[in-house]
């Protein structure tokens, strides 16, 4: 098996190589014409002054001006060709990474990270650039400069010779130079960059406070400071980019130099014609054009591998090519109705096989509702992660599926209808009106300029973040699922707007019949949950959280001292 | 038109960054020498094989200057190493000089940005200003080690050439100065033809990439509802719609290049064909009429380099003005009047309105209040709650006592009886009043460095001091939890701390350094705490009292309302149009 990622990823890409093929041959007509013109000249120059008739020069003086013409032509049509090849790939990539991790049960965790959705569409797009900026390039330039070695060969196989060891020089000797200095640079002042962002940010966003705190001038320094480490690394990388940029400007001269050497002995012994003596002087001059693009493209193919290794990251393990698999318990789908409720004995939830949160027994039966309480990182969520079957549990069993419902679910750009028809395909205007009345949102539904049909999302009308948590319940229970595990359905609301709508999904889950597990860090709203668990720490560091206490609200506020504080102060009036 | 007010080299670039102008000398310098390195090449090259050709055609004798082509060619090897050098110092040296104009540019950046004060008009607020000083300068490396040194060549070796070519062959120079101008002509005219089409397909391409995005950040949302694969098809159809926008965007961008590449091709082969045709009749030598055939591309070789790093300049060349744009929004002028002591002063507000941004309020409105500071000694402290609803400007009006923003009306006065002259903060040197007061914001800065340093601020303090100010400020939970204890790295590259953690390593700083800030400046500092950490806040402005200082409160909660010793009531009002 292939290691190399971007050869991994290349089936996804679905490259059609007869487009390929015609990029490539448009580029090399164009370095042909770029040779051409030059040798044409050339022959046509040194033919001019042995003073021939003038019709013997025409063939030349016409070749000249079409080679002149054919150049730019064949140049334009080249880099359509080969963009049409990259955006292709692009298209299909991105469709295919689309497709693959969506059935993949690929890292969705991951994808959970905007930064890392942020590089999902720089990575791609880098990978397509290996097309335009490295492949077709190289391609061209190998048969290009072959097809000038071949043709000065022709007339003096030695300074062929010349003319491909200079070519080798500046394609292939080149272009492995600034690759390396790129990637030294890239490798080195990696630290030295993320540490220029992250001081840069923070002077930014703490500089008032680091004015009055008299700590701006340190900060200041340091930032100098993350520069010229910064700066340090590029130089080195500078030191080898250097070599490689002399080499380049330097054979072309070389190789016109070896060329007459060799030239004017066998001119002068009769072996070359003047003319011929004309053309393998002159032709190295335009033949160079070949290479000059080679060091970027290596610098780009280089770049493109890192992309296409972040890519495969978010694959299934198993590979590109290798079918999906299934993930742990189906995840959504529809709900299986012998299991209705939820239970889960012996759980732990957490990452890599770490688990946040160990030990958990749970059940929940329809109608009734389960809170999950306790501080930030006592595994709340990951526990309704693992209940909903997206990640598997580290330990026990997890019976029953539930739908998560994000703290950040996504509203699409699209309209306020087909918004909640993610939940359902089939759902009717009525069902929409119906489950929004139920979240309390009719007298919003009423203000929106084209009710059903508002465009939502970026670029549509904003929702605040009250009415944004109502419209994710609301698609909830437009879901088939007859359980729905619900994330700090309050976050970020005032303290009555978060009570209102916990107490809100308390009374849904009453009504419906529906089997809810909510995880919330405010305490006063949890009094109409049927049990609330407790999670926490036991002081034990680096131990997951446990639950530490469990029963009614009423018991809670009875038994445990520190639920009872808590409480007491939410309560305290704004 | 926007093409006539971007200029291809920022003057101010030059004016305001010291690197920027060497970095520009350099290049010039050795856009000079390579300019002269061009014609000797082309010089040597046609001494060294017109000879050659005359002895070698038809009729010729086959007998050359040894001695003479052998110079020419020693001087055909110092032209490689020239051009070797010349290569090499622009590449060693630009890119040193492209990182420091960057570090340069961002540090004047970052200094201005926060110098403009926690409300600093639109363009120039934290986010916007860290996108340009991160990512948006970036741009400026690839414009300054590649598109810069190529216009400066096209300014230097274009016209050397042309000279050079005028006294060799003055025809084909004729040629070349009557192509040169078409060129910018030809390209101006492609760009004014299809402006409003590439820009058109170019928001298509945006919204189709966009709808893509929207598609994959939905996909956890999608899959939790069992419906992630449906839209694949519909990632497919959008990528496909954007290939054809791009292709038509590109179909019309590469035209400019074309007609860059097609005259300037077209124009070395005229002169190549005109040269040979006059060699016929004699009308030119050999040695002149092979120059002029190597100089001729030399011509117009920046030219299409400049060409094809248009991207570059147009980026770089943004990013520069985006950095200007900033540098030239004025700060406010610093004041200079010195600050008396705070202990046992008073802080006056006298009719203080500031406007809120965007919205047609004041916040606050005709704040008036006598603010008592406390004495400095045990028993002497003073708690200032600032009380409220959201939005009436209390945040305000602690960056108004902190002295980082100004009243639009009013004026806020620390007054001492000694000397009996009261200080407008807006005149005061604002970093006499800094020295006196420790502000605990919503969020803290914290680090870099250990806890210890950070909670020390790098004074001497015994540990027991340290270790009382964990307990009161719920430190001592946060270290149990860290491998290190006091010694675990924070802030860059250490461990991260949440907002509550911050909060706590940053009251116990405060706390720490009781003596020499007398005032402790609190924001919402129970915003994002749970009730665990409320009950911290309150023991710690209690221990601060105990200390004399005086400590000025944003508060939400009616428990710390409850150790206020005054209560300064905040006030938002409409502003009514006359």
């Amino acid at each position: 098996m292939n290691h190399d990622p971007l050869v991994r990823l290349l089936p996804l890409l679905e490259v059609r190589w007869p487009r390929v093929a015609r990029a490539v041959a448009l580029g090399t007509l164009t370095l042909v014409c770029a040779v051409g013109l030059a040798a044409a000249a050339a022959w046509l120059v040194a033919r001019a002054s042995q003073m021939p008739p003038v019709l013997v020069l025409s063939v030349a003086a016409v070749g000249v001006r079409a080679f002149g013409t054919g150049r730019a032509f064949f140049r334009y049509l080249e880099r359509l060709a080969s963009h049409d090849v990259a955006l292709r790939g692009m298209a299909a990539l991105r469709a295919n990474l689309y497709e693959r991790v969506a059935q993949g049960g690929g890292n969705v965790v991951a994808l959970r990270r905007g930064d890392l959705l942020a590089r999902v569409g720089g990575d791609v797009d880098d990978v397509g650039d290996v097309v335009v900026r490295a492949l077709i390039p190289g391609a061209v330039a190998v048969v290009a400069g072959l097809g000038s070695v071949a043709l000065v060969g022709v007339f003096l196989p030695t300074a062929g010779l010349v003319l491909l060891a200079c070519l080798l020089l500046t394609g292939v000797l080149s272009p492995w130079l600034a690759s390396r200095a790129s990637a030294s640079v890239e490798l080195r002042g990696a630290a030295a960059r993320g540490e220029v962002s992250a001081r840069t940010l923070e002077l930014l966003e703490d500089g008032q406070q680091l004015r009055v705190s008299g700590r701006l001038a340190d900060r200041h320094a340091g930032l100098r400071a993350a520069d010229a480490r910064l700066a340090a690394a590029t130089d080195d990388g500078a030191r080898v980019s250097g070599v490689s940029a002399a080499i380049e400007a330097g054979a072309q001269t070389l190789a016109v130099l070896g060329c007459l050497l060799l030239g004017i002995p066998a001119a002068l012994a009769g072996d070359l014609a003047a003319t011929e003596l004309a053309v393998v002087v002159l032709t190295p001059l335009a033949v160079f054009e070949v290479t000059t693009t080679l060091p970027a493209a290596a610098v780009q193919l280089r770049r493109s591998r890192a992309a296409a290794r972040r890519l495969l990251e978010l694959l299934p393990p198993s590979g590109p090519s290798a079918p999906a698999k299934a993930a742990p318990h189906a995840p959504g789908g529809v709900a299986d109705e012998q299991s209705d409720g939820l239970s889960l004995v012996g759980v732990a939830a957490g990452w890599d096989d770490v688990p946040v949160v160990a030990a958990v027994d749970l059940t929940v039966r329809p109608g009734s509702v389960v809170a999950l309480a306790g501080p930030s990182g006592a595994g709340k969520t990951t526990l309704l992660l693992t209940a909903a079957g997206l990640s598997a549990p580290v330990d026990g069993q997890v019976r029953g599926q539930g739908l998560f419902v994000a703290e950040d679910g996504h509203l699409f750009g699209t309209t306020l209808l087909e918004n909640l028809r993610v939940a359902r395909a089939d759902i009717t205007e009525a069902q929409a009106r119906e489950a929004l009345a139920a979240v309390g949102l009719t007298e919003w539904l009423a203000a929106l300029p084209d009710g059903l049909g508002t465009p939502l999302g970026t670029g549509g009308t904003d929702v605040s973040g009250g009415e944004r948590r109502r419209l994710l319940v609301a698609r909830a229970l437009l879901a088939p699922h007859r359980t729905l595990l619900v994330d700090e359905p309050a976050e970020h609301l005032d303290a009555a707007s978060a009570d209102a709508l916990v107490e809100m999904l308390v009374a849904l889950a009453h009504d419906t019949g529906r089997a809810v597990v909510v995880a919330s860090h405010r305490l006063t709203p949890l009094g109409a949950a049927d049990e609330v668990l407790l999670l926490g720490h036991d002081g034990t560091p680096g131990a997951p959280a446990r639950v530490v206490a469990r029963g009614t609200h009423a018991d809670l506020l009875h038994e445990v001292p520190d639920y009872r504080w808590a409480v007491g102060q939410e309560a305290a009036p704004a | 038109m926007r093409r006539s007010e971007v200029k291809p080299l920022d003057p101010r670039l030059l004016r305001q960054v010291r690197a920027a102008r060497s970095y520009v000398a350099l290049t010039a310098l050795l856009g000079v020498a390579s300019a002269a390195l061009v014609v000797v090449q082309a010089f040597a090259v046609a001494h060294a094989l017109a000879p050659v050709v005359v002895a070698a055609s038809p009729g010729g004798d086959g007998v050359v200057d040894q001695t003479a082509i052998v110079r020419w060619l020693v001087v055909l090897a110092g032209a490689a190493a020239g051009r070797a050098a010349v290569a090499w110092a622009q590449e060693r040296y630009g890119r040193r000089a492209a990182t420091r104009v960057v570090a340069d540019l961002r540090e004047q950046v970052v200094a201005h940005a926060v110098a403009l004060g926690p409300r600093p008009p639109a363009g120039t607020r934290p986010a916007e200003v860290a996108t340009l000083a991160t990512r948006g300068l970036t741009d400026l490396e690839p414009y300054l080690v590649r598109f810069l040194p190529q216009l400066l060549l096209t300014a230097v070796v274009t016209p050397a050439t042309v000279l050079v070519v005028l006294g060799l062959d003055w025809v084909s120079a004729l040629i070349a100065v009557v192509t040169l101008p078409l060129v910018p002509f030809f390209m101006w005219l492609i760009g004014t033809m299809t402006a409003g089409t590439s820009e058109r397909r170019l928001a298509t391409v945006e919204r189709l990439g966009a709808q893509v995005l929207d598609l994959v950040a939905g996909l956890p949302t999608l899959r939790a509802f069992g419906r992630e694969i449906g839209p694949g098809a519909r990632v497919r159809a959008l990528g496909e719609a954007s290939r054809r926008a791009t292709m038509g965007t590109l179909r019309v961008a590469f035209l400019s290049g074309a007609v860059l590449e097609l005259l300037t091709t077209l124009c070395v082969a005229i002169i190549a064909v005109g040269v040979g045709l006059r060699l016929v009749h004699g009308g030119i030598e050999l040695v002149p009429a092979l120059a002029v055939l190597v100089l001729a591309p030399e011509i117009f070789g920046p030219l299409k380099r400049v060409g094809s790093e248009f991207h570059a300049s147009t980026d770089g060349l943004a990013a520069t003005a985006r950095a200007f744009g900033v540098l030239d929004t004025p700060a406010p002028s610093p004041g200079e009047r010195p600050v008396p002591r705070a202990v046992g002063g008073t802080l006056v507000l006298d009719d203080v309105t500031v406007r809120a941004p965007r919205r047609h309020v004041d916040a606050p409105a005709r704040l008036s209040a006598r603010i008592s500071l406390g004495t400095g000694e045990p028993g002497g402290g003073q708690v200032v709650a600032l009380r409220g609803p959201s939005g009436s400007g209390k945040s305000t009006l602690v960056l108004l006592l902190l002295g980082l923003l100004r009243p639009d009306e009013g004026r806020v006065v620390l007054a001492q009886a000694e000397p009996a002259d009261p200080v407008d903060l807006a005149e005061a040197d604002a970093a006499g009043w800094w020295s006196q007061v420790a502000w605990v914001p919503q969020r803290p800065a914290i680090g870099p460095g250990t806890v210890h340093d950070v909670v020390t601020d790098g004074r001497q303090v015994p540990q027991e001091s340290l270790d009382a100010a964990a307990r009161t400020t719920g430190l001592d939970t946060v270290l149990a939890d860290l491998t290190s204890g006091w010694q675990t790295p924070v802030g860059l590259g250490g461990v991260g701390l949440s907002v509550g953690q911050r909060q706590r390593v940053a009251l116990a700083r405060a706390l720490v350094g009781a003596a020499d800030r007398p005032v402790v400046v609190l924001d919402e500092p129970t915003a994002h705490l749970d009730a665990r950490g409320e009950q911290v806040v309150l023991d710690t402005v209690r221990a601060w009292r105990d200390a004399g200082r005086t400590v000025v409160v944003v508060a939400h909660r009616a428990s710390l309302m409850a150790l206020a010793d005054q209560v300064v009531d905040v006030e938002a009002r409409e502003v009514v149009e006359v």
